[in-house]
This record gives structure tokens, C-alpha cells and sequence, in this order.
């Protein structure tokens, strides 16, 4: 890999509990070389944007498994679009049916992973994606 | 081994130039108080060190007041959770606050796990605070690098406090003294024996020290401890800097921390000390960018590179001294002063 480190943030939106999920993600990005803010639990869009914008991140990755993920996806991509940031990636996982995958990729979110994908599948898709989408120097 | 004759000091090819443009239009949103351009900027910085120079010449003028407060200890003690209080306090008393927050990199693949905000949630969105974790990169444990530059960006961007949290007892701790006008050492209660062991220099150097999580029993004989080790005569100044104890987490001590930093801040100020440090910054920084300067230019003219390396296999093999072909090299450099340059 050539170049600066992707840089990534993950938070987990609502109020469900655990984020152990999360952090798996995190390390795996960490691993493959990556430089991964890690917001923690119970994180509001508006925060996860707010933050992503501040640390000039490539992608923001969310995880969500509280069947909400429709809301917080839908909101965080909107909240991307109006502070600027619709040149960034948004990436997660959860649990989340086909169907929805594919409306949320309509409104722009990018692909979506589930527990049953191999975490490397994420670091590929990551990588390519900020190769193929490289950053404008304007703001 | 030989490279011909060289002349350092023509000029015909200065390295200043060669660094790469930046849209204009990123400096007119970033006057304009963009934070997604100081972001940006930022990452300009990190990313790519040789346009830190044509930066730092945008920024020129714009900086000097701002106090860097270096806050740093051992992990685990609480740095993040105080860093967030004490930022919430500054903002409070009317100041424009930076936080940068350093983490190690890992060695081997270069990623970076920063959960610094986990605990700095409480600010997010708040105009008067500006955040940034950076990785600490080739500063391997220490700080990154681009630090001072991180924090000239973030100052130029209306900033006149920053904190520059560092995690870690060892060389990060010692590199935040030479970026920092203050240094807070954060400790705890069930660190009372590290004190001991903690960096030489590091207890000299501080210019407050707070033991946190003061909730918790035991705070008051790491308070014990360090009173005695001042007594002893190992402060900076032949003085013991404040020692505060307080609670992050409940809040507790946080107001008095931050009138005590609110005090040093401009005490360092009145007393001259704050431009002093900013001189003996400046005079590092002007000796290492010749240095720099000279090698490009250096580079550039002569394949010093390729012979070196040859060199280096040869004393390797013979267990001949590296300065004997140190002083031959430079006897083949002509370097001229111009006397009036002197004057
Ligand atoms: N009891 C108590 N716990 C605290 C206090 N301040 C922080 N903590 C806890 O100490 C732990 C470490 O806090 P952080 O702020 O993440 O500390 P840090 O020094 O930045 O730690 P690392 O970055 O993880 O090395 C957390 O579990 C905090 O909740 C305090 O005043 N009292």
C-alpha cells in the first residue's frame, strides 16, 4: 500500500448496548494498517458527522444492530451531503435485509456487511474504494 | 569513492517552490473559519511533509499567543476524560480551545487505534473546541512528527489554547516538553510507586502536576510521595510545581485545575517565558530546516546517496571510523558565507 493511511471513523448510532462488534471491526482496520477513530457507543448522527468532519476522515464505518439501521444510515449519508462530506465513504454493518441494502445504496451508502461476512472482505472493500475515489485537494 | 567538487551554495535551485500548490481555495474557507478546511489542512500537514513549509509561510503572522499545554502520563490514568473537562473549562473562561490527541502507531503495519473521543464526546459539534487525534506515524511512540505544525494550523484557525494529550511514560512524554509552553503530568492514585520509575525528566520539567481519580483512596499518598521527591530538590525551577488532586470523572477539583492552568498560562506570558520558549523553538526549527536545505540541495548536485551506502558496506567490512569518511566527504563541499550575511 502506497501513501498515507485510509483513516476511519467507526461509532455505533442509538441506544443498544454493546459494541463489541464495533471494536472487531475497528482492530481489523487497524491491522490492515488503517487509522481508525473509535467513537464508542450511543453516538448521534449529528456527532458522528460532526466528528468525521474534524478528523478529515475518508470513511465513516458504522455498526448497527438494532434494526434501526435504515433511520441511521438514511440520516448520517443526508448529514454527509450537507456538511460536505458526500465525497466520503459510508460503509457498517449490521444485520440488515437485502431489500434495505439496496435502497440505502440508492441514497448513496456504500456496501453493507453482516455477521457472517469475512472481516477482510471490509479491508478490501475499503481500500478499493478510497483508491478508485481519490480525494479533491479543494474544499 | 569519488564525488566531485560540490557547491552548496548555489542557488539556483532552491527547494522552496518545489512544494506543491494548494487550491486557493481551501485557504478562503479556512480564513473563513471552515472547520472542514482546517480539517483538510490538517491532513495536508500529516500526509504530505513537503508542503509543510509554503503552510507554515500562509500561517505566518498569525501565530504566536496561543498556549500549548502539554498533558501527558502513564496510561490508563485519565488523560482523555481530564483533557475533555479541562477544554470544557477553558472554553468557558472565553477561549477558543484545540485538542489534538496522539496515539501510537503500531510499528508494523502502520494502523493506529484512537479512542480518544470516547471519553471527548461532550464537545462534539461545540464551536468554541476544535478536536483532532492524530496518529503518532514515524514519531514511533513518541509524537507525530507534524505535531508543532498540527497545532500552528489549528492556532492560525483562531485557537488560543491548545492541549496536546499524549498517552505513555517514555518518549512521547519527553517529546510534548519540546512542542508544550506547559506541561500537566496526570498520575493516580494506584500509580504511587511509578514515581520512581516514571522518565527522568519528566518530573523536572512539569509545570503542574494533578493526581486524578482522587475518588478513589490512595491519592493522597501519591500526593505524599511527590512532595517528598520536590522536597528533594528535583523541580525545574528549585520550585515545586502546584500538585491538585482531582476527579475527572465526577467532576471534582476541575475548576480549580483550570483557573491553576489559567494562572501558569499567564504568568508564563507577563514573565517573558512563553516567547522565550517560542524562540528556542523557532532557533531549532531554523538550524534543522538549513540542515535540511543543505542536504536537498546537496542531494541534488552529486550522488551522495549511492556512496554513502557504498561506504557504509566497506567500513562495515573493514571496522573503519564513519567520521574519517564523514570529514573526506565534507572536504569535497565548498560552502561560502557571504560576509555581508554576517554582518
Ligand atoms: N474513578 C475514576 N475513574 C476515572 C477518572 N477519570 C477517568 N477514569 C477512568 O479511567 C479510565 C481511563 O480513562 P481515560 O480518560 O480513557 O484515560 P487515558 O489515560 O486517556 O487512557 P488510555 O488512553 O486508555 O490509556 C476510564 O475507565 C475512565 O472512566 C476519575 O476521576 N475517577
Amino acid at each position: 500500500m502506497s501513501g498515507s493511511p485510509i483513516k476511519v471513523v467507526v461509532g455505533k448510532p442509538g441506544l443498544d448496548g454493546h459494541d463489541r462488534g464495533a471494536k472487531v471491526v475497528a482492530r481489523t482496520l487497524v491491522e490492515a494498517g488503517m487509522e481508525v477513530v473509535y467513537l464508542g457507543l450511543r453516538q448521534t448522527p449529528e456527532s458522528i458527522v460532526a466528528a468525521a468532519l474534524e478528523e478529515d476522515a475518508d470513511v465513516i464505518g458504522l455498526s448497527v444492530l438494532s434494526g434501526a439501521h435504515m433511520t441511521h444510515f438514511k440520516r448520517v449519508r443526508a448529514l454527509m451531503e450537507e456538511k460536505g462530506l458526500g465525497d466520503r465513504l459510508l460503509t457498517g454493518g449490521g444485520i440488515i435485509p437485502t431489500k434495505d441494502q439496496e435502497t440505502l445504496a440508492a441514497l448513496g451508502v456504500g456496501r453493507l456487511f453482516g455477521p457472517g461476512d469475512d472481516p477482510d472482505a471490509i479491508v478490501d472493500y475499503i481500500r478499493d474504494w478510497v483508491r478508485e475515489h481519490p480525494r479533491e485537494d479543494a474544499v | 569513492m569519488g564525488t566531485d567538487n560540490v557547491r552548496i551554495d548555489d542557488l539556483s535551485n532552491l527547494s522552496a517552490g518545489v512544494a506543491p500548490a494548494l487550491a486557493e481555495g481551501l485557504w478562503t474557507s479556512f480564513w473563513a473559519g471552515d472547520r472542514r478546511a482546517c480539517a483538510r489542512l490538517i491532513s495536508k500537514v500529516e500526509n504530505e511533509p513537503n508542503a509543510i513549509p509554503a503552510i507554515r509561510e500562509h500561517l505566518a503572522g498569525k501565530l504566536g499567543h496561543a498556549i500549548r499545554i502539554g498533558v501527558t502520563g502513564p496510561p490508563g490514568v485519565g488523560t482523555s476524560t481530564l483533557c475533555s473537562a479541562i477544554a470544557l473549562g477553558l472554553a468557558d473562561r472565553q477561549h477558543r480551545v484545540g485538542v489534538i490527541a496522539v496515539d501510537p502507531s503500531s510499528p508494523f503495519t502502520g494502523g493506529a487505534f484512537m479512542g480518544d473521543r470516547v471519553r471527548m464526546d461532550k464537545f462534539v459539534g461545540d464551536d468554541r473546541i476544535f478536536m483532532r487525534s492524530l496518529a503518532s506515524r514515524e514519531g514511533r511512540g513518541g509524537l507525530s512528527p507534524s505535531t508543532p505544525s498540527v497545532a500552528d494550523v489549528i492556532e492560525a484557525f483562531g485557537m488560543d489554547r491548545i492541549l496536546i494529550e499524549t498517552v505513555g511514560v517514555g518518549q512521547a512524554e519527553l517529546d510534548v516538553m519540546n512542542t508544550a509552553d506547559l506541561v500537566v503530568l496526570v498520575l493516580q492514585p494506584i500509580t504511587g510507586d511509578a514515581i520512581q520509575s516514571m522518565k527522568a525528566g519528566i518530573i523536572e520539567a512539569a509545570d503542574l502536576i494533578v493526581v486524578n481519580k482522587s475518588d478513589l483512596p490512595g491519592a493522597d499518598t501519591v500526593l505524599q510521595s511527590l512532595r517528598f521527591v520536590y522536597s528533594l530538590g528535583s523541580a525545574k525551577s528549585g520550585k515545586a510545581p502546584p500538585l491538585l488532586a482531582v476527579s475527572a470523572q465526577q467532576t471534582e477539583g476541575i475548576e480549580e485545575l483550570v483557573d491553576t492552568i489559567e494562572q501558569l498560562s499567564t504568568s508564563i506570558v507577563q514573565s517573558g517565558r512563553h516567547q522565550e520558549l517560542r524562540q528556542m523553538r523557532l532557533v531549532e526549527e531554523i538550524k534543522s530546516g538549513i540542515v535540511d536545505e543543505l542536504w536537498q540541495r546537496y542531494l541534488r548536485q552529486s550522488d551522495a546517496e549511492r556512496v554513502i551506502e557504498e561506504a557504509a558496506k566497506q567500513l562495515v567490512a573493514s571496522g573503519g571510523s564513519a567520521y574519517k569518511f564523514v570529514r573526506e566527504m565534507c572536504s569535497k563541499i565548498q560552502l561560502t558565507v557571504d560576509p555581508k550575511a554576517n554582518a
